[in-house]
């Protein structure tokens, strides 16, 4: 099953033509996120030469996990349904990296790591729901497999410029942790360039995300 | 829990069309507009839903030369391209860089 994970892996890494949110951005944009949960704090970045495929790099710190993640991070658009007021997104992302341990019965091991999973969305201009899971492989260290889903409403319809507001509930789901469900009321604000979310747990912990896009 | 996670992916991967493909009833608009001429020209776009859609037009035909300025209109979702003095895109180009940016042309239509 190991050689199958790899094999999906590579295919995300190196067929990014094979469909040729967003993971993707327009053609030459750049894409910077700082994303922080109750599990981790992550850093990625990302240039789309077109709008069906990204490629950037990725930094996750695993707080429970003791280790950090250093990855280049493939994001390939498979297919998109657009129609007049809604549009709708399937993407597969992946990355292959290197994971450092600062466990100390690990004895700070250093050792390739890769992830890919699915992303889904579909959203209009007042309603917003998506849906994705990833699977990581931590060498001999650590494999893990996540998921969440989000809903979100807009209360009103901003124009192009103005500041958009959403309000937005995820549920993440990570089998292995000790709390495999986890349930998140959040606000999503959204002006420019510029998208901040922040939130606060069932189990008391903060989301705050920022993405800044140019 | 592995094989439920890959599985899913192994079956998009093998299926996976073209993105973009297959717009249910919307389509390209026709290409017979290839007269170079000057004038505001409207464009009925299908996938504008934030600022985000709108941001990516702005971009992309700002690399036009012939482009003096643009206007999208959430609401109406028509996009406005308003050109330089004697410039202008023909249909098969302003298709081609909607396209581009990911979204679809439903129709075009050229101003006076």
């Amino acid at each position: 099953m190991r050689y199958v994970f790899y094999a999906l892996l590579g295919m995300g890494l190196i067929i990014p033509s094979i469909a040729c949110a967003r993971p993707v951005s327009y053609p030459s944009g750049w894409t910077a996120m700082l994303m922080n949960d109750g599990d981790k704090n992550t850093a990625h970045i990302h240039y789309s030469p077109t709008a069906k495929m990204s490629v950037g790099y990725k930094f996750e710190y695993w707080r429970d996990k003791d280790f950090t993640l250093n990855a280049v991070q493939m994001n390939n658009l498979l297919k998109r349904w657009n129609e007049r007021d809604s549009q709708a997104n399937l993407y597969l992302k992946s990355g292959l990296g290197v994971v450092h341990t600062f466990d100390d019965k690990k004895d700070g091991e250093t050792t390739v790591a890769g992830f890919t999973g699915v992303a889904a969305d579909w959203e209009n201009r007042h309603f917003f729901t998506s849906y994705e899971n990833r699977y990581t492989e931590v060498g001999k260290i650590d494999n893990f497999y996540q998921q969440s889903a989000r809903v979100g409403w807009a209360p009103y319809e901003g124009d192009y410029g103005d500041l958009h507001t959403w309000l937005m509930l995820q549920v993440e789901h990570m089998p292995e942790a000790d709390n495999k469900f986890t349930v998140t009321p959040l606000i999503r604000l959204f002006k420019d360039v510029h998208l901040l979310e922040a939130g606060m747990n069932n189990h008391g912990e903060i989301l705050f995300n920022y993405v800044f896009r140019y | 829990m592995k094989k439920l996670t890959l599985l899913p992916l192994a079956i998009i991967l093998s299926f996976a069309p073209p993105a973009y493909a297959g717009h249910g009833e919307y389509g390209h608009a026709p290409l017979a507009e290839q007269t170079v001429r000057s004038g505001d020209v409207h464009v009925s776009v299908n996938g504008l839903v934030c600022d985000f859609c709108a941001r990516a037009l702005e971009k992309v035909f700002g690399k036009e030369e012939a482009v003096k300025a643009i206007d999208v209109n959430l609401d109406t979702k028509i996009i406005t391209v308003n050109f330089n003095e004697g410039q202008t895109l023909n249909d098969e180009k302003l298709t081609q860089l909607i396209t581009d940016a990911g979204y679809n042309v439903e129709g075009i239509h050229r101003g006076e």
